[in-house]
């Protein structure tokens, strides 16, 4: 598989198709960090759209794009094991603030995944895309791996999480508001947990707390999420 | 310079030995989990039993985990394959992905503040 991705990264397509997408994606990290407090600013709309643009205008089928750009797409399975360094890292923290903030986490991590899959059952959506919907609020690489195991499109998870985490990130200090929560804290820990690294990278702006709270919602729900949707699936279908 | 380049592939390579042991494990023992996820709990206990572990892994892994967007980018241009699904399912992803996303945000804060509330009061008691 590796070797494989290599083999493709190192032909003239490969070549053409792994520099571009790095090129876009470097503007789209200039553009990111300019406009940094706009979500949709996120470099991966950038380089999506652009990307897709030149393959479309190029003629060039989507089949032979992800061949060209395989390695980059091999690359999600060691940066998911890589994940484990962030989650390391918070887990004395998570210590430190105990049973509350873990129920809070468990809380954004079983009420975001059942309330979007309900919203695509009442409307007989086809199933695979009702087993996407149910990963989309973990951070994406996971997202893709959980929603693979139990039966969703693994594309399909990648855009719902970025667009839950873009919305969330945006709606975040009206829904607050609405909703009249005032504790920094608590809003950090929604954001992490419901919106992910998008929400994370909001919360930011929130303050040093916020932020790290947010992180924490974020590492914690997602190998939780990660781990329980696959066997509670393994159990349903033998 | 020598020291941070060993460090790096020391880390890289401890980060792949567990991606392919978890890969293999979950496909021949038949684990619930993906293998990438295997292979991250792998790596994790590691760092739980060898906590002198985690500069070399944080030399590999940090570099990649903060340009991870870009690897998403193969994938996300794959949901052209769907597009007639996304199209006849458009105002059910719509809502499941605007709508819920706000409300589940909202409850999520609410819950988390009366949790930590809970904890604000009870502090002094039980401070660790």
């Amino acid at each position: 598989m590796m070797i494989e991705a290599i083999s493709h990264a190192l032909s003239l397509s490969g070549l053409i198709w792994l520099g571009s997408t790095l090129l876009f994606y470097w503007v789209g990290l200039r553009i990111n960090r300019k406009y940094y407090r706009y979500p949709i600013s996120h470099p991966l709309i950038f380089t999506a759209v652009s990307v897709g643009t030149i393959v479309f205008l190029s003629n060039t089928s989507i089949e032979i794009y992800q061949q060209s750009a395989s390695f980059l797409h091999w690359l999600l399975g060691p940066v998911t094991v890589a994940l484990a360094l962030p989650i390391y890292r918070q887990w004395q923290r998570l210590h430190h603030y105990g049973l509350p903030l873990l129920l809070s986490i468990m809380a954004g991590g079983v009420v975001a995944p059942i309330f979007a899959w309900a919203a695509l059952w009442c409307f007989d959506s086809p199933i695979s895309m009702q087993l996407t919907m149910l990963a989309k609020s973990i951070t994406t690489p996971l997202a893709m791996e959980a929603s693979a195991q139990i039966g969703g499109i693994p594309a399909l998870a990648a855009v719902f999480v970025i667009t839950t985490g873009v919305v969330g990130a945006i709606a975040a200090t009206s829904v607050f508001r609405l909703f009249d929560v005032t504790d920094t804290q608590a809003q950090g820990v929604a954001l992490g947990t419901v919106a992910h690294a998008v929400g994370t990278a909001k919360s930011l702006q929130m303050g040093d707390e916020v932020a790290a709270m947010a992180t924490l919602g974020l590492c914690v729900n997602g190998i939780f999420t990660a781990i329980i949707l696959p066997i509670i699936f393994s159990f349903l279908s033998p | 310079m020598i020291a941070g380049m060993q460090r790096w592939i020391f880390g890289a390579i401890l980060v792949l030995v567990c991606f392919y042991v978890g890969t293999w494990l979950s496909l021949s023992v038949g684990l619930p989990l993906p293998g990438a996820l295997t292979g991250l709990l792998i790596l994790l206990a590691i760092l739980f039993i060898a906590p002198s572990a985690e500069p070399y892994v944080a030399r590999a892994a940090s570099p990649l985990l903060s340009h991870m967007s870009v690897l998403f980018v193969p994938a996300v241009l794959g949901v052209t394959t769907y597009w007639t699904e996304i199209a006849q399912n458009g105002w059910a992803i719509g809502i499941a992905i605007i709508i819920t996303t706000c409300i589940s945000l909202g409850i999520s804060a609410k819950i988390a503040e009366k949790l930590l509330a809970a904890r604000h009061s009870s502090q002094g008691q039980n401070d660790d």
